[in-house]
């Protein structure tokens, strides 16, 4: 007892003991630090579009991306249509859309081409869809999509609890 | 003067304490920041097909029931060959359960059938689909096609 008392009077300024925020600190970067790593591939949502939430499992893959939010229409992250201009017409096909992925397709096959891959074009492609959007500008991208041969589409959707 | 100085960093390194600060620091700034960017939500995603432009017409025997869940504005139709239509109101608090009741029967009296086509109206949400894809799956029929009404 006597001998803490005179070592407090010695050290007046008492310091902190760090060491045990530093554990916290130390496992919290490393928890983190591992999830990004577990994510992989996967693809992240563009931000602004709330998908829908659904009871599915499926884990994603990675694709090419298109995302439909607000009144756009992206592709890999850059705008390529409006949801107003695409709805307007009753013709289901998205022309500018379409060309933008006719390019994507020519590329992906001569990629798969040089590298001599088996499996050829994939046509794989998820389409991220905010909740709010109707029907009419899904079903154009799909029937887009489609007609440019990426007909394996998956819809991004968040795990539901 | 030097021995004085050597003699004051000997007393002040006497606990043997490591200096943290600059650790911190960067930890401080390094949790924000994955904490921020982290994902909590998992992404998972729905395969889907889409009846394709040339052949619409359903190539095995199996597909010649071709049931069909309709969403209209009120109402979610259950349609198919064979199968007496029925109509749910979606005001209802169960209208989910009772689809699903409905999908069960069809899949009960037809256990090798898997494939239901979504038909949906043009302003229907995107959200009432992906329930209505829940729900069919829920229910046994693994591979939705999604259909607008004509």
């Amino acid at each position: 007892m006597r001998h803490h008392n005179k070592r407090n009077r010695l050290r007046p300024s008492s310091s902190l003991i760090l060491t045990s925020l530093m554990d916290i600190l130390t496992v919290l970067v490393l928890f983190l630090l591992k999830s990004f790593v577990m994510e992989g591939e996967a693809i992240t949502p563009v931000p602004g579009v709330a998908l829908p939430e659904s009871s599915s499992k499926t884990a994603p893959r990675s694709s090419i991306v298109i995302a439909i939010f607000e009144d756009t229409v992206m592709l890999n992250g850059e705008v390529v249509a409006t949801i107003s201009k695409a709805t307007a017409s009753d013709n289901l096909l998205i022309s500018p859309l379409a060309r933008r992925l006719d390019e994507t397709r020519e590329q992906a096959e001569e990629i798969a081409r040089l590298r001599g891959a088996p499996e050829g074009f994939d046509g794989k492609v998820s389409i991220q869809g905010d909740r709010e959007i109707n029907f009419a500008i899904l079903q154009r991208v799909m029937y887009t999509c489609s007609a440019s041969g990426y007909d394996h589409i998956s819809l991004a959707v968040i795990e539901s609890s | 003067m030097r021995r004085a100085g050597r003699k004051r960093d000997y007393r002040g390194m006497a606990e043997g304490e490591l200096d943290l600060l600059p650790m911190m620091n960067v930890f401080i700034v390094l949790i924000p920041m994955l904490l921020t960017s982290a994902v909590f939500l998992k992404v998972a995603v729905i395969d889907t097909n889409v009846p394709s432009a040339t052949s619409a017409a359903p190539s095995s025997p199996a597909e010649d029931l071709s049931l069909a869940i309709t969403i209209k504005d009120d109402y979610f139709v259950v349609e198919g060959r064979g199968i007496e239509s029925r109509a749910i109101a979606r005001q209802d608090a169960d209208a989910g359960a009772k689809l699903a009741a409905a999908l069960a029967e069809v899949v009960i009296a037809h256990p090798d059938h898997q494939d239901v086509i979504i038909i949906s109206q043009p302003k229907t949400r995107y959200q009432d689909i992906i329930a209505v894809m829940d729900i069919s799956r829920a229910s046994g029929l693994m591979s939705a096609s999604l259909l607008g009404a004509e």
